[in-house]
């Protein structure tokens, strides 16, 4: 039968090994772009060129002046060549803004010998491969509820180092993100076991997606919340609450826990999708890779999703 | 219960086994609490009721696991005792033990002690009274008392070195159980039938009232028969029942107690066995007592006096040799009636002068058979060897007859007289009975020896006390005299068949035998004729006895001591056994014991058949009772540790915490034990020695200045020495600064030495040598700065010059495997004479004993007088023979314990003063040698 166990706070703590990891598996990945398609109406700036007239400092075309318009914007230097007066447009330049939220609740701190880590380390190091990628990619990362957008290159660190204080302010963090509103067009990547009521979810991510705002909700679980492979006399506890479950035979829950397991990840899944969200399961027998791949995929297709609405 | 020697104390807790089931199905439903395992999707289930509630069962292994905890507690609190002790009889009369007391009984006096104790102590406890009744004790009536004073009656018992008639003392004890009917009778019977074993008990048995036989089947051996032959000396063990011990070691000593050898013996699962030992003919001769090693009765203890020795013996004779024809030659049947009990030597007769020759020999014994006259040289050496205490003994035949000399007891008629011949009437006469005073008394004289011719003595008026043998019509036959210390019989007969049949007679072995067995004892004849002389005055007339007192006599265990004042002389002829006026043992003056054992040389042991006798038997119990309580409890607690163990692992609790836990659980265990031990102190015994060597009063001793002595083994000298120690403390305490603890007794084997700065050492010559092992002990104990007072005790036997004691002689045995410094009289400027009272010597119980102390070195040979020398250190061996511990001994009052030899209080005073003394020479060392300057080195100071 497989141990489990919890971590202990003093091994929730994010350490070096962590930022390593995050940073090592960020540089195996290429660079990711993440499409801009939208970025007409986007209102951050960002050093994308946008394939078209806008704010920026790179050029993009000449036009005639149309009259009317302000005079500040006549390009004088190439307007002096010939009889007409032009404007100078430059390429319009923004970049998208990515919010990530770690869960770092007590169910997250679950881990397995079946398992290559826990959960939460899993998804931190996931968390933070995403911000390094994202950051060399030219967006703009903030770790929501804990720091703006930046674009720095020691992102790792400084989320890392959030999270710290934050930690250190609050022991115990919260299952689910701040339900409030996103600006629009900016993306959202959740990392979370996502055990909280399917309700409480779905409420969250309207929350959140209220004003537009794009997201992936990334699903990370234990092997052994997957098989169930208890038998024989066991008393369940649960992390959150001081709730416990002593059964005789374990092994005759397994049908129905694996039966309602698929129940709530549907409904998570389900609540994501009615929002145009999307929804990822990434188990920590597998590599982090992997679910950085696919992280990245999504990342660029939720564009094209986006695009389709 | 179930065969084993079980009982239970509390039997009734026992009912609580049948809750055991109970148990098992309570057991079976509440199954071990499971491994908590946090889960966090738990929510996603927890509003699921199980479908199947049926938890899982509780490991099989488990459940016996408890199981076999209750049921051991439960077992415990029954009271399981092993070998039980017999359960107090609960009657309401009197208990009566009848105890075997004789020596059969030694060897196990102890269990058998110990089973009449227990009896005794439990009628007690049931408020009954008891008599104890040994079986040798017959005229005594029998006084039921209780507990206590029937224990006190019960340990002054010892058994007796012979074998009472139980049937004696039955008539008492049937008057007892007539005025108590309700009385119970115990039979502590030893295991042998002679004595009326069988009979005592079916007449115990009629009696009408509960009996019980206690006895045990060990069988009883015994050492008879000891026969002093050709090369070796061989004795015969036998024991009651071909059980037991086969093989087994015989050992021999001399008078004094050294021991000369010993021999082994098989009884190879008969009942008899021969021992044999080899030693030169010289060492045998020494040999006075045997012994069964280890099997401490009478019975197994043969004593050995001049009968036993042999002798040489040579004859010479007058007959020309002609060894063609052996039959008519004295020698030949001299020599075959002599050789079993001595070393006969024939002088060749081809020798110039075979007297001379003979003499050369040192002969005890010189036969001349038929030689008439002897004189010139030959004459005075014979005359000299005589008187110096030879014995001669001569046949009559033609050569005497015609002529003689005067080395003859009697005069001798010229001529001979011949009975029954062709020209005489008269028959060949027949011997008259031996008279009281001949040697040969007892000795059965055949009808069929009949005597044709002899030498006639001339009468005289000393003639009848001379003669030992006389023939039917009161002519001597054989005559004896004393002459100086020597001694001269003469047989009126040849030694050979010629004048007489007697030759061919088991008589004429029997009478050379004991004409031999006179050849050293003429010393003692001398001094029973003085006694004679003192007994002639009181005794009747005509009753010529002559008696020897006793001198050394055998208790029941078989060890020589002086005797009962019950003890009565016996005559000097004795051939008997020892009974309850006789006890075996040694008889006479010192120079010639009579012995008396126990058996007589062909006696035969039968064990004792008390099957069929409708008696309730009981074997004697060798066992001591084991209480198994805290055993069993011990065994719970380690399942119970088992079981919390596999608890905690079926647990899962067993992981991470799992050092702690384990390391709990060693705690818990480790005081669990260590509570156990305390619980049950008495067989606590090898725990303790593991975890703590000292024994208890070994830490007092760490803790506090104490006397100690050595405990020799004989009760009475312990007691003694823990008298005087006690009184000297008590004098330290008043007179000293020193305040030491009460004396302990030490036994040299076993306890630690290192704690007594001084040991005192009565010597007791009785116990073997202390083993190397001690040896050792003791040597070290002197190295490592240890003082041991040896006190021999024996100043009032001991003389100057003299021989030394045993005393002495065990002393010097045991110290030559000791480095012992060189010793010297404590000098009269000696540190040990000043250190606390200035003394002249040390003296005890005796004043005239020499102290002996290391000796110091030499004085300087400056001159300068000092008042006190001393040597390096404190001598570790002080050697006094005055029994300074019964001169210490005291009441309360101050009055000394023992008569002081010359006496007077101011003895008893300076015998403590010495004791102080070499107390403080033990503690102070050399400090008071320096003390003593303190006058001069003040003054040196002043100026």
């Amino acid at each position: 039968m497989a141990e489990v166990r919890l971590l202990d706070p003093a091994e929730r703590r994010i350490g070096h090994g962590e930022q390593q990891a995050a940073i090592d598996l960020a540089l195996r990945m290429p660079a990711l772009v993440v499409a801009a398609r939208e970025v007409a109406s986007s209102l951050m700036h960002g050093m994308h060129g946008r394939r078209r007239a806008g704010l920026g400092e790179t050029f993009w075309q000449f036009r005639p002046f149309v009259s009317g318009e302000s005079t500040g914007q006549i390009d004088w230097r190439r307007s002096a060549r010939d009889e007409h007066i032009y404007v100078r447009e430059r390429e319009w330049e923004a970049a998208h803004s990515v919010w990530i939220w770690i869960d770092r609740s007590v169910s997250m701190a679950f881990t397995s010998t079946l398992a290559m880590q826990s959960k939460l380390e899993r998804a931190i190091v996931l968390g933070f491969a995403a911000a390094d990628l994202l950051v060399r990619g030219g967006e703009r990362v903030g770790a929501l509820g804990l720091t703006p957008p930046l674009a720095t290159r020691t992102i790792v660190e400084r989320f890392a180092e959030a999270i710290l204080i934050a930690d250190r302010a609050r022991p115990a963090p919260e299952e689910l993100p701040l339900a409030a509103p996103l600006a629009p067009r900016t993306r959202a990547v959740l990392l979370s076991d996502f055990l909280s009521d399917p309700d409480d979810i779905a409420r969250t991510v309207n929350a959140m997606s209220a004003r537009g705002a794009r997201g992936h909700l990334v699903m990370i679980s234990d092997p052994v919340e997957d098989t169930f492979p208890f038998r024989g006399h066991t008393e369940f506890m649960d992390v959150d609450s001081s709730a416990t479950l002593r059964v005789g035979q374990a092994e005759s829950f397994s049908e129905d826990y694996i039966r309602r397991l698929a129940a709530h990840r549907g409904a998570v899944a389900e609540a994501a999708r009615k929002r145009g969200w999307t929804f990822a399961l990434h188990r920590t027998d597998r590599p982090a890779s992997e679910a950085l791949l696919a992280l990245r995929t999504r990342l660029e297709s939720g564009a094209e999703t986006g695009r389709a609405n | 219960m179930f065969g084993l020697p079980l009982v239970f104390t509390v039997p009734f807790v026992l009912v609580a086994l049948a809750g055991l089931p109970a148990l098992y199905f309570l057991l079976r439903i509440v199954p071990p609490r499971p491994r908590p395992v946090p889960f966090p999707p738990l929510r996603l289930i927890l509003d699921l009721r199980p479908k199947e509630e049926t938890p899982v069962r509780t490991p099989w292994w488990i459940l016996l696991l408890r199981l076999a905890i209750a049921a051991l507690v439960i077992f415990a609190m029954a009271g399981p005792i092993l070998n039980p002790l017999p359960a107090g009889e609960a009657g309401e009369g009197p208990l009566v033990i009848v105890l075997d007391d004789g020596w059969p009984a030694a060897p196990t006096w102890d269990d058998r002690v110990i089973a009449a104790a227990q009896r005794i102590e439990a009628a007690g406890r049931h408020g009954r009274l008891s008599a104890v009744v040994p079986t040798s004790d017959a005229g005594r009536e029998i006084v039921a008392a209780n507990a206590s004073k029937a224990l006190e009656r019960l340990r002054a018992i010892k058994p007796v070195p012979y074998i009472p008639d139980r049937l004696s003392s039955f008539p008492a004890i049937e008057k007892f159980v007539a005025s108590k009917p309700k009385a119970a009778l115990v039979f502590v019977a030893d295991s042998v039938e002679r004595g009326n074993g069988r009979a005592f008990a079916e007449k115990l048995a009629g009696l009408g009232v509960p009996l019980t036989l206690v006895t045990d089947h060990r069988p009883v051996r015994i050492l008879t028969a000891p026969r002093n032959e050709g090369s070796s000396l061989n004795v015969r063990i036998s024991r009651s029942a071909a059980r037991g011990a086969e093989q087994g070691q015989i050992e021999a000593f001399d008078l004094k107690g050294a021991r000369m050898g010993e021999a082994a013996f098989d009884f190879g699962s008969t009942t008899e066995a021969k021992a044999q030992f080899d030693l030169p003919v010289e060492l045998r001769n020494e040999i006075a007592r045997l012994e069964i090693a280890g099997e401490h009765s009478t019975g197994a203890v043969t004593l050995l006096d001049e009968r036993w020795k042999r002798r040489r013996v040579d004859i010479v004779s007058g007959e020309t040799a002609d060894l063609s024809l052996p039959l008519l030659s004295p020698n030949y049947y001299l020599v075959r009636a002599l050789s079993p009990y001595a070393d006969v030597h024939e002088i060749n007769q081809g020798a110039a002068d075979p007297i001379s020759a003979a003499l050369d020999d040192h002969p005890a014994v010189i036969i001349l058979a038929d030689v008439g006259t002897v004189s010139g040289a030959a004459h005075e050496k014979l005359t000299r060897f005589v008187e110096d205490g030879g014995l001669l003994l001569r046949f009559a035949g033609t050569h005497l007859a015609s002529a003689s000399d005067d080395l003859v007891p009697v005069q001798l008629r010229r001529g001979g007289r011949t009975l029954g011949g062709s020209l005489s009437w008269e028959t060949p006469k027949t011997l008259a009975p031996f008279e009281r005073q001949s040697p040969f008394f007892g000795l059965k004289t055949p009808d069929e020896v009949k005597i044709s011719r002899q030498v006639l003595a001339e009468p005289e008026s000393g003639l009848p006390d001379k003669t030992w043998a006389q023939l039917s019509d009161g002519t001597p036959l054989v005559t004896a005299e004393q002459r100086g210390k020597g001694m001269i019989v003469l047989f009126h007969v040849t030694a050979d068949t010629t004048w007489s049949n007697l030759p061919l007679s088991g008589l004429f072995v029997d009478m050379l035998r004991k004409i031999i067995a006179l050849s050293t004892q003429t010393a003692k004849d001398q001094t029973d004729k003085a006694g004679k002389a003192a007994t002639a005055a009181n005794a009747p007339a005509g009753d010529k006895t002559v008696l020897a007192s006793p001198r050394r006599t055998l208790d029941g265990f078989g060890v020589l001591g002086a005797p009962p004042a019950t003890a009565k002389s016996i005559p000097t002829t004795f051939d008997g056994i020892g009974d309850s006026e006789h006890p075996p043992g040694f008889y006479g003056p010192p120079d010639a014991l009579l012995a008396v054992n126990a058996l007589a040389p062909d006696d035969v042991i039968e064990a004792a058949d008390y099957t069929g006798l409708r008696i309730q038997t009981e074997a004697l119990h060798t066992t001591e009772p084991v209480d198994l309580r805290p055993w069993l409890i011990t065994l719970a607690f380690v399942l119970f540790l088992a079981d919390a163990v596999t608890s905690l692992w079926l647990a899962g609790g067993l992981r991470r915490p799992g050092r702690h836990a384990v390391a709990t659980m060693l705690v818990l265990a480790f005081c669990g034990f260590g509570g156990m031990a305390l619980w049950s102190p008495v067989h606590a015994q090898p725990a303790q020695a593991i975890t703590e060597p000292l024994a208890p009063n070994a830490r007092e001793s760490v803790l506090e200045t104490r006397l100690a002595y050595v405990l020799t083994g004989d009760s009475h000298v312990d007691e003694i020495s823990q008298e005087g120690l006690l009184s000297l403390s008590r004098v330290l305490a008043a007179r000293t600064s020193l305040t030491p603890g009460d004396p302990i007794g030490l036994n040299l084997a076993q306890d630690e030495l290192a704690f007594y700065p001084l040991l005192y050492w009565p010597i007791v010559p009785g116990h073997g040598q202390p083993t190397p092992a001690v040896l050792a002990k003791v040597a070290a104990y002197m190295k490592q700065g240890g003082t041991i007072i040896f006190d021999t005790r024996d100043a009032q036997t001991a003389r100057p010059g003299g021989p030394p004691t045993p005393e002495g002689r065990w002393l010097k045995q045991m110290l030559e495997g000791l480095d012992v410094p060189e010793l010297e009289p404590v000098p009269a400027d000696h540190v040990v004479t000043k250190t606390f009272y200035l003394l002249d010597g040390f003296i005890g119980r005796y004043a005239n004993g020499q102290t002996w102390i290391e000796a110091l070195p030499p004085a300087p040979a400056d001159g300068s007088a000092r008042p006190a020398r001393s040597g390096d250190g404190v001598s570790p061996i002080i050697i006094t023979s005055n029994d300074l511990a019964a001169g210490w001994a005291s009441d309360r009052g101050g009055e000394s314990l023992y008569s002081l030899v010359p006496g007077g209080m101011r003895q008893h005073e300076l015998a403590l003063r010495g004791g102080v003394n070499l107390v403080m020479y033990t503690l102070t060392g050399n400090y008071k040698a320096d003390q003593v300057h303190v006058r001069d080195l003040l003054e040196r100071l002043v100026h």
